[in-house]
């Protein structure tokens, strides 16, 4: 794994937890800090998660 | 009874009777794409009945449907790959009627609901319901061949 690609994989990752930060902010009834600091934590794990799943199947 | 429960009524009553005959009745073919549409019917009648009995917590049911609904479609479709091959169905019409069906229902139900991350939660589970839709009809009709064998 070059730097190219280490870049593109943060890059990739980055998009994905803004997406699914926004979601989770839509999704939610009342926003407070306890539930921002919740969301962004799991959505840096669905990020992570999201993005080793697509390598996986980008490289079949 | 207001407007929303009798619409809601009708979606389960005469939709997900009509699914429910569907699935229990009939040729391999027919089946499961009546197992698809009986969750695309559902979904827009729990949003109908989340305003007509004005809980919001309905929608969160709808959310779990419209996600959930074509994932298992999903498996019936790869499951069934070599039993569907031979004789695959072709639904669009009856899709693209439920698909609008939904469309129509998360239109009213957004205009009720006015502008507001309420209503933004309401577009995403209509693009989730349609898309999945879309998808679980394409993927029962052999549009992903290969897929079946992984």
């Amino acid at each position: 794994m070059n730097r190219r690609t280490t870049l593109l994989l943060a890059a990739e990752a980055l998009a994905w937890w803004c997406a699914l930060a926004a979601l989770w902010l839509v999704l939610i009834s009342t926003v407070d800090t306890l539930e921002r600091v919740v969301g962004a934590s799991v959505a840096g794990v669905a990020a992570l998660a999201a993005t080793a799943a697509r390598r996986v199947v980008s490289a079949r | 009874m207001n407007g929303w429960i009798l619409a809601a009524t009708v979606a389960l009553g005469t939709g997900l009777g009509t699914a429910l005959w569907g699935v229990a009745t009939g040729p391999l073919r027919r089946r499961v794409v009546a197992q698809n549409m009986s969750t695309a019917l559902a979904c827009p009648a729990l949003l109908l009945l989340s305003q007509g009995y004005a809980r919001p917590s309905y929608v969160d049911l709808a959310l779990v449907l419209a996600l959930l609904g074509p994932v298992g479609t999903l498996v019936f479709a790869r499951l069934l790959a070599d039993d569907l091959a031979d004789d695959p169905p072709r639904a669009w019409g009856v899709t693209w009627v439920v698909a609008g069906f939904g469309a129509v229902v998360v239109g009213a139900v957004c205009a009720a609901t006015g502008p507001s991350p309420e209503m933004v939660k309401l577009l995403v589970i209509g693009a989730l319901l349609i898309g999945g839709n879309v998808l679980a009809s394409r993927a029962l009709s052999g549009g992903f061949p290969g897929a079946g064998r992984g």
